[in-house]
C-alpha cells in the first residue's frame, strides 16, 4: 500500500453493510479520520434513518473559503440544518427511500466517505477558479487572497493563486526528533525525483525546515526547529480538465498523511532490517562457542590418545 | 486533540479488532494474517544480503518498495495464491514482529485511518504474556508510531468488565472465571481482583474449529451428497452458526426430533458456484471469510438436511469423548478443577462470577447448561462434606452463576472499549513523556483499574 | 468421584428396565414381548433403540449393573443390524434378512471370538450356555423385528438413523 485511499473505509464499509443488510438495526458509533476529523454515525429517530455528522476543528475557515457551497452542491439533498449539537455538517439518508440500482447506491455512499476530502476541496476550488480569472485579462483582476487552512493543531496547508500558477504550501510538525531527520531524508527525495525525466510533468516541489518560505514571510510564523514547509506549484495543466483536478485536489490533500505514513514505514523498515541483522549476528556468536574439550578422539583404528 | 477517542485493538490468534473508544462494536473484524511477497520459509524478514551493503553495487535493488507490498486480514486471504500468508499472532502470542510491526502500520492507516500521534492506545494480551513481549510492543508502538499513551490490558481482565453490562451483575467485580473461547482454543481464566491467577489457568484444544470439523463429519457421515466438496467446510460452519444450539439432554433430545421432526429438522439451503463455467453471470460473491468480489459464476442451488449435528455440535464441550479420542475432560469439569486449584479465599467469586467470551459460546443455552453441571458438582461436594462432619457442620450454599451478556462475541475488545472510555483510562496509561524518560520497562507493569465505574 | 456423578446424569445412560435375576448376569427367562406384563411398558429391546443413537457416540461405558451388560450387547446388534441395512432392501426384505441375522451363527460369552469376553463372565457348565444362548436368540429375534418398525420411514431405512451405522460403541463391533 503506497498510497492512502482518499475515502473514509469504516465509513464506507458501515453504510454499505447497513444499505445491504436487511434488518435495520440501531447505529451508535464513534470514528475519526486524519487530522483530527470526527464522525458520528447515529439512528435518532428510528432504524431506518442513519444520520452522519462531521466535526473538524478548521471547519469554519473552510467555510470561508467555500465550503458551504460545496456542501450544498455534493450533498443538497441530504444535509440537515441545523447540524446535530456539537458536529459542524449533518447527512441523514433514508434507507427506505434509496434508489434500487446498486450503481447509484454506491456512488451515495462513496460520496458520503468522501466528505472530508470535498470539505477540504473548497480553498482548492477557489485558488484554481481565482488562477483562471487572473489569466484571463478581460476580467477584472480579483486579488487573490492566502488562504490559510489551520487543519491540525499547529500545522496549516497556505494555498494562494497568482497569474500562471497555484501555491500550495504544507506547514509540518515533527515531535520526534528521529521523524525531523527521517523527514529530511525524505522530502529531499521527493524533490530530487522531480528531477527524473518521466516525471517533468509534476508539480515542482520546494522544501525547506525551520524557515517558511518567502509567500509566508509576512505571516510571521515561529521559527522552530520541529516545523518543515513543503512548497508544491500547480500549474493550470494540473488543473485545467475536471478529472486531472480532482485528482489533484485528493493527491495534494492527503500529502501531510501520506509524508507521515511513510516515515513510520520507513521506521518499521529499519526496524525489520536491524533484527535481521541482530540475528545474523547472534548466529555468528553462537558458531564462537567453545567446542566440547572432553570428547575422546579416536584413530582409525579406535585407539585413543591420553595426554597425561 | 485529547477529545479524541482511544484507538482498541484486540490482537487474536485468529481474529483482530479494530476500533475506537466508546462504541459497541469493533469497526473492524478480520483474520490476524498478512500476506507477503516473501518465500513462506523465510523467517519473515526481508533477506539481509549476505555481504555487508557497502560491498553490494547494486544499490538500486535496494531502493524498492516491497516492503510496503503487502496486505492484511481478509484481503490478505484473497491474495493467498500469488502471495505468501503469515499468521504473525500464534497461541495467542506475537510471534513475528516484522510481520506485526507492518500489520499495525496497515491497520491504523489504512482502516482505522488516524494519525497515531494524536491517540491514546488500548492494547490487549494473553494472560502470561512474558513482559519481554510487552516491551516490544511498548517499542514499537512508541517509537515507530509515536502514540501519545498506551495501556497493554489482560485480555480476561477486559472480558469480565465487558460482561458488567450484562443483567444479571449487580455489582461491577474484576473477580472471577473467564470462559473464552474464539477459534483455536478455549482457555479457563481466573482472576481475582483483576489479577490472573496464573498457576490455575487451563486450555482446552476444544474450540470454534474443532466445531465446525465436527458438523462436517457428522454431515459426510450422513452422505448429505449434496454440498460440494470445496464449500463443505464452510457449510459446516455456517449450519453451526444458524441452527446449533445446547440441549440439557442428549437422549430426550433424540425422541423430540422423532417425535416432532417437522419442528426440529431443518434445511439448509446453498448455491453452489463453479467459476468460469459457459452460461456464468457476474455477481457479487462473498467467500467464506466475507470478502466481495466480482466473479464469473456457475450457480447451482442445493440443500442440506439439518439434524441431530443442531445439538450434537456444542455438546463436544460437555462430551469431547463424542469427537476426539485424546482429551476426554468436559467444560464444567475443567471449570470446577480450576476454581478448586485456586486459591481457597477466592473460590467463592470465583463460582458466583464465571464469564462467558468468545464467539463459540455464544450457543443458545450455553450458559444454563454449564451452570447446572457445575452447580451439581459443587452441590455434591457441600453435601458430601456435610455428610462426613455427621450432619453437624451446616455449610453456606456456594453461589454458581454463569453470565452471558449480549457483547459476548468481542467481549475482550468491548472490555477494552468501556475502560478507555471511561476519563480514568488516561491516568493508568503509559505517555511518550514516560517512555522517553524511563525507557520500554514501564511497560513491564500495567496498573489495574479499580472498579472505576 | 464426581465425573461418575456427571455421567450418570447426562452422559450414557446405563439400563434401568431390566433387572436380572441371576447374579451371573445372564438370565434364564426367556425373553420377549409377549411374555411382559404390560404390553406397553419399554421393555430393555426398547430402551436399548432409545438409547442407541446417544450411546453409540461414545467410546467408554461405565458398567454399573449387570442390565447394563444386556444393553451392551444390544447396542452393538443394532449397529450390526444397521450394517446390513445399507444396502437399503424393502421393508419386506430388510425383515427377512435381519431376521437371518439373528438366528445366523453367533458367538455367546464364553466362545474365542466373542468381542465382550473382558466384560462378561462364561456360562459355568453346559446347561447355562444353553440357557444363555436361547435368552440372546431371543433377544436377537425381537430386536430384528423391532428395529425395522423404528428404522423404516416411507419404506427405506431413515438417513438419521443409518448414519449411525459407522459409528463404533466403545471402539466395538460384534
Amino acid at each position: 500500500m503506497i498510497l492512502l485511499d482518499y475515502h473514509n473505509v469504516i465509513l464506507q464499509d458501515t453504510l454499505s453493510a447497513r444499505f445491504e443488510s436487511e434488518k435495520p438495526e440501531s447505529l451508535d458509533m464513534t470514528i475519526v479520520d486524519f487530522d483530527g476529523v470526527l464522525y458520528h454515525l447515529s439512528t435518532p429517530e428510528s432504524k431506518t434513518k442513519i444520520q452522519v455528522s462531521f466535526k473538524w476543528g478548521c471547519f469554519s475557515e473552510l467555510i470561508n473559503y467555500g465550503a458551504n457551497d460545496i456542501l450544498q452542491r455534493e450533498y443538497s439533498d441530504m444535509l440537515v440544518s441545523p447540524p446535530q449539537d456539537g458536529f459542524d455538517a449533518t447527512l441523514a439518508l433514508d434507507l427506505e427511500s434509496l434508489p434500487q440500482d446498486k450503481d447509484a447506491r454506491d456512488a451515495i455512499i462513496r460520496k458520503i466517505s468522501l466528505i472530508k476530502r470535498n470539505i477540504l476541496a473548497a480553498p482548492f476550488e477557489r485558488a484554481f477558479k481565482e488562477q483562471e480569472q487572473l489569466e484571463d485579462e478581460k476580467q477584472a483582476n480579483p486579488t487573490p487572497e492566502l488562504m490559510a487552512v489551520h487543519y491540525r493543531e499547529d500545522e496549516a496547508i497556505y494555498v494562494k493563486a497568482s497569474q500562471d500558477r497555484v501555491t500550495v504550501i504544507f506547514s509540518t510538525r515533527f515531535k520526534d526528533e528521529t521523524d525531523r531527520v527521517f523527514g529530511k531524508v525524505f522530502l529531499q527525495e521527493f524533490v530530487d525525483a522531480r528531477k527524473r525525466q518521466d516525471l517533468q510533468n509534476a508539480p515542482p516541489v520546494h522544501f525547506s525546515t525551520r524557515e517558511p518560505p518567502l509567500e509566508l514571510r509576512h505571516l510571521d510564523l515561529k521559527d522552530s526547529e520541529e516545523m518543515s514547509y513543503i512548497t508544491f506549484v500547480l500549474f493550470p495543466r494540473h488543473f485545467a480538465s475536471l478529472d486531472v483536478r480532482e485528482e489533484t485536489i485528493s493527491r495534494i490533500q492527503i500529502f501531510r498523511d501520506y509524508l507521515h505514513y511513510h516515515i513510520k514505514c520507513a521506521k518499521a523498515y529499519m526496524h525489520t532490517r536491524m533484527r535481521a541483522r541482530v540475528r545474523d549476528f547472534l548466529k555468528v556468536l553462537n558458531r564462537a562457542k567453545p567446542e566440547n574439550a572432553n570428547v575422546e578422539k579416536k584413530t582409525a583404528t579406535g585407539r585413543t590418545f591420553r595426554r597425561s | 486533540m485529547s477529545s479524541l477517542p482511544v484507538v482498541v485493538m484486540d490482537n487474536g490468534t485468529g481474529y483482530t479488532k479494530l476500533g475506537f473508544s466508546g462504541n459497541s462494536e469493533p469497526s473492524y473484524v478480520f483474520p490476524t494474517a498478512i500476506s507477503t511477497h516473501e518465500s513462506p520459509s523465510a523467517s519473515g524478514a526481508p533477506s539481509v544480503a549476505s555481504k555487508p551493503s557497502y560491498l553490494s553495487s547494486n544499490l538500486a535493488s535496494k531502493r524498492g518498495i516491497e516492503d510496503l507490498d503487502f496486505y492484511i486480514g481478509n484481503e490478505a486471504l484473497a491474495s493467498s495464491k500469488t502471495m505468501a500468508v503469515h499468521n504473525p499472532i500464534r497461541h495467542g502470542q506475537i510471534e513475528n514482529w516484522d510481520h506485526m510491526e507492518r500489520f499495525w502500520e496497515q491497520s491504523i492507516f489504512k482502516y482505522l485511518r488516524c494519525e497515531p500521534e494524536d491517540h491514546h492506545f488500548m492494547l490487549t494480551e494473553p494472560p502470561l504474556n512474558p513482559p519481554e513481549n510487552r516491551e516490544m510492543t511498548a517499542e514499537i508502538m512508541f517509537e515507530t508510531f509515536n502514540v501519545q499513551g498506551l495501556y497493554i490490558a489482560v485480555q480476561a481482565v477486559l472480558a469480565l468488565a465487558a460482561s458488567w453490562t450484562s443483567k444479571k451483575v449487580n455489582e461491577q467485580t474484576l473477580t472471577g472465571t473467564v470462559i473464552d473461547s474464539g477459534a483455536g482454543v478455549t482457555h479457563v481464566i481466573p482472576v481475582a481482583e483483576g489479577y490472573v491467577i496464573g498457576s490455575s489457568i487451563k486450555s482446552i484444544p476444544i474450540a470454534g474449529r474443532d466445531i465446525s470439523k465436527y458438523v462436517q463429519q457428522l454431515l459426510r457421515e450422513r452422505g448429505e451428497t449434496g454440498i460440494p466438496p470445496e464449500d463443505s467446510l464452510f457449510v459446516a460452519e455456517s449450519i453451526k452458526e444458524q441452527y446449533s444450539y445446547v440441549c440439557p439432554d442428549i437422549v430426550k433430545e433424540f425422541k423430540k426430533y422423532d417425535q416432532e421432526p417437522d419442528k426440529y429438522f431443518k434445511k439448509y439451503e446453498g448455491i453452489h458456484s463453479v467459476t468460469g463455467k459457459v452460461g456464468a453471470t457476474k455477481l457479487d460473491y462473498i467467500y467464506p471469510g466475507g470478502i466481495f468480489a466480482k466473479l464469473d459464476f456457475f450457480l447451482k442451488p442445493y440443500s442440506v438436511d439439518v439434524g441431530f449435528e443442531r445439538f450434537l455440535a456444542p455438546e463436544i464441550f460437555f462430551n469431547p469423548e463424542i469427537a476426539s479420542s485424546d482429551f476426554l475432560t468436559p467444560l464444567p469439569e475443567v471449570v470446577d478443577n480450576v476454581i478448586q486449584s485456586s486459591p481457597i479465599d477466592t473460590r467463592r467469586g470465583l463460582y458466583k462470577n464465571i464469564v462467558l467470551s468468545g464467539g463459540s459460546t455464544m450457543y443458545k443455552d450455553f450458559d444454563k447448561r454449564l451452570q447446572r453441571d457445575i452447580k451439581r458438582t459443587v452441590d455434591y461436594r457441600v453435601k458430601a462434606s456435610e455428610d462426613l462432619s455427621g450432619g453437624v457442620m451446616k455449610a453456606k450454599p456456594i453461589e454458581v452463576n454463569v453470565i452471558s451478556h449480549k457483547k459476548q462475541r468481542h467481549a475482550v475488545w468491548f472490555g477494552g472499549s468501556l475502560l478507555a472510555s471511561t476519563p480514568e483510562f488516561y491516568s493508568y496509561c503509559h505517555t511518550k513523556a514516560e517512555y522517553d524518560e524511563y525507557g520500554p520497562s514501564i511497560c513491564r507493569h500495567n496498573r489495574v483499574f479499580g472498579s472505576v465505574m | 468421584m464426581f465425573r461418575a456423578t456427571f455421567r450418570v446424569a447426562i452422559d450414557v445412560m446405563p439400563s434401568t428396565k431390566f433387572k436380572p435375576p441371576t447374579p451371573a448376569g445372564h438370565t434364564t427367562i426367556p425373553y420377549t414381548r409377549h411374555h411382559a406384563a404390560d404390553p406397553n411398558e419399554e421393555d430393555i429391546i426398547d430402551e436399548a433403540l432409545n438409547l442407541f443413537r446417544a450411546n453409540c457416540l461414545f467410546r467408554n461405558f461405565e458398567i454399573k449393573g449387570h442390565a447394563d451388560r444386556v444393553l451392551i450387547y444390544l447396542i452393538l446388534f443394532i449397529s450390526e443390524c444397521l450394517g446390513k441395512l445399507s444396502k437399503s432392501p424393502t421393508p419386506g426384505e430388510a425383515v427377512k434378512q435381519l431376521s437371518t441375522l439373528a438366528v445366523s451363527n453367533f458367538a455367546i460369552p464364553g466362545d474365542a471370538t466373542f468381542p465382550l469376553n473382558a466384560m462378561y463372565s462364561p456360562p459355568r457348565d453346559r446347561s447355562q450356555q444353553d440357557q444363555l444362548r436361547q435368552y440372546i436368540q431371543q433377544l436377537r429375534n425381537e430386536m430384528a423385528i423391532r428395529l425395522v418398525d423404528r428404522v423404516y420411514v416411507d419404506g427405506k431405512p431413515s438417513k438419521w438413523w443409518m448414519c449411525f451405522q459407522k459409528r463404533k460403541f466403545m471402539g466395538l463391533s460384534l
